[in-house]
């Protein structure tokens, strides 16, 4: 009985330590700082479009780097952007697949909670869908996660039990209910947005 | 490496699939659905009595996304559970378990269906007990309350165990907490429900209050108060069975009535018609009184 709990804390504990590499911090001057999310190597970082407001932006890693963030694109409706940052060799998150995520399915998010570097919290899926109570309507899916957002977890990675990405925290909705954008909804933003900054 | 994680989060969505068919929509208010579980054979479906706003145009939504319309048969606004009947679709009604192995601490989850699909939240036993009576007056046969976030929508659901069986139904309404009515209780009103249409509940027409019984007394029977009869109903139960102003109730059945509470859960449906022997403290001597229950209107 113990032995299982205890490995259980203690893959929590591996997974947490490897997610929390790709979360960064996102200040956003005087609108206060949020979290984000490293998606490419390369520099491309992930945030909420509420996190992302000020036109200086800048992003700190975990490993103490620092560096100015460009706005590549943001939608406001679906509370996304996307940030690129001068720098190399980011440890990305492993993408993971939002659309098979089930009812009762654990989930771990990570961001910066009233200001607590890197916090954890942990709960079940809910549910998915558009039509979920409580949600904005945008008429997109929205990802209802039984645990605990606090502002600061905005933008910060929601991963599922092999701590591969399926959301972007981004709003919580009661002291006990989230909602992230889940991540089939990000990729169809990135093709969508950075299709047309090539253009 | 995640194999434990892995597993339990696996195990947790296959308990929520495999549970899922017997977790139906209500739809018998403005806002938004609620939950109810497929109860027994016959179409019987439970859900919370405080969902049902209305007693007609009432319909269930199934897992295969059928909508189905439903009767109401009857509520039970003290224990918070409304019964209802769908006719001309096959359910399968839910697997039971019983309380005996549950613990505080176990992890359980609240299952709904206020959308089209089953929704889940998880959570741990936060305290068991014995009965309990709610602010209205019914009684509930183990007090049991979890940390699992009712989501909207979900009263009328199942809170199910480690197993995917049913331990109960989920209310937001009885308390501030989220607590479970359980399934023993839920029987026995769904019971009486399909037999009389309603909670049927024992009436003996008293008004009383707790005094301190006499030293010896308290001692010979191990029962420190009995309950004083401060007003007796013209044409009740309790005057044609001989009950006077100024009798002590002692006992009620062969079961002590030391507090309010306890003539209350004793005057249920089973007694309801039946001649009991009610013991009174009358001048200093006890006595024994026969009195048949009536039915509270």
């Amino acid at each position: 009985m113990t032995s299982m709990l205890q490995e259980f804390n203690a893959e929590s504990a591996l997974l947490a330590e490897r997610v929390q590499r790709s979360l960064v911090r996102v200040e956003s001057g005087r609108w206060g700082a949020g979290a984000g999310t490293i998606w490419h190597s390369e520099g491309l970082i992930l945030t909420n479009s509420h996190v992302a407001r000020s036109r200086r932006l800048r992003v700190s890693l975990p490993d103490g780097r620092r560096a100015a963030a460009r706005l590549l694109a943001r939608s406001r409706d679906l509370d996304l952007a996307a940030l690129t940052v001068q720098l190399n060799d980011l440890p990305t998150i492993e993408l993971g697949d939002s659309a098979t995520l089930q009812p009762g399915h654990w989930v771990m998010a990570f961001g910066h909670p009233w200001g607590v570097q890197g916090a954890a919290t942990a709960g079940v899926v809910i549910g998915q869908g558009g039509q979920l109570p409580e949600s904005p309507e945008f008429g997109r899916d929205w990802l209802a996660v039984g645990l605990h957002y606090r502002p600061g977890h905005s933008g910060g990675p929601l991963v599922d039990f092999s701590g591969r990405l399926v959301g972007i925290n981004t709003v919580m909705v009661g002291p006990d209910v989230g909602l992230a954008v889940p991540v089939h909804e990000i990729k169809r933003f990135l093709k969508h947005s950075l299709q047309r900054a090539a253009a | 490496m995640a194999n434990v994680v892995e597993g339990i989060s696996k195990e947790l969505a296959s308990i929520v699939e495999a549970a899922g068919p017997a977790v139906v929509r209500v739809e018998g208010r403005r806002r938004l659905p609620a939950s109810g579980i497929v109860w027994s054979e016959g179409g019987i479906v439970v859900t919370a009595h405080h969902v049902v706003e209305r007693e007609d145009r009432l319909s269930v939504g199934l897992a295969d996304d059928q909508q189905v319309d439903a009767e109401l048969v009857g509520r039970d606004p003290t224990t918070d559970l409304a019964v209802l009947r769908v006719e001309g679709v096959g359910l399968s009604p839910a697997a039971p378990a019983a309380l005996d192995d549950l613990s505080v601490g176990h992890l359980v989850l609240a299952l709904g269906r206020p959308g089209r699909t089953v929704q889940a939240t998880l959570g741990i036993v936060s305290a068991l007990g014995t009965s309990w009576r709610t602010a209205a007056g019914g009684t509930i046969d183990r007090y049991l309350q979890t940390d699992v976030v009712m989501y909207p929508g979900f009263s009328g659901g199942p809170l199910v165990n480690a197993e995917g069986k049913v331990l109960g139904l989920n209310t937001s309404a009885l308390r501030g907490v989220s607590l479970s009515i359980p399934n023993s209780t839920v029987d026995r009103i769904v019971e009486s429900i399909l037999s009389h249409g309603k909670v049927q509940r024992g009436y003996l027409g008293v008004g009383v209050q707790p005094v301190k019984l006499p030293e010896a007394l308290a001692e010979e029977l191990g029962q420190e108060t009995g309950l004083i009869l401060i007003s007796v109903e013209p044409g009740s139960p309790a005057e044609a069975g001989g009950l006077t102003l100024g009798d002590t109730l002692l006992s009620l059945h062969g079961d002590p009535v030391p507090r309010l509470d306890d003539l209350l859960s004793l005057l249920s449906s089973e007694l309801v018609g039946e001649e009991v022997i009610v013991r009174v403290l009358r001048g200093g001597g006890v006595r024994e009184q026969k009195v048949t229950i009536g039915e509270r209107q």
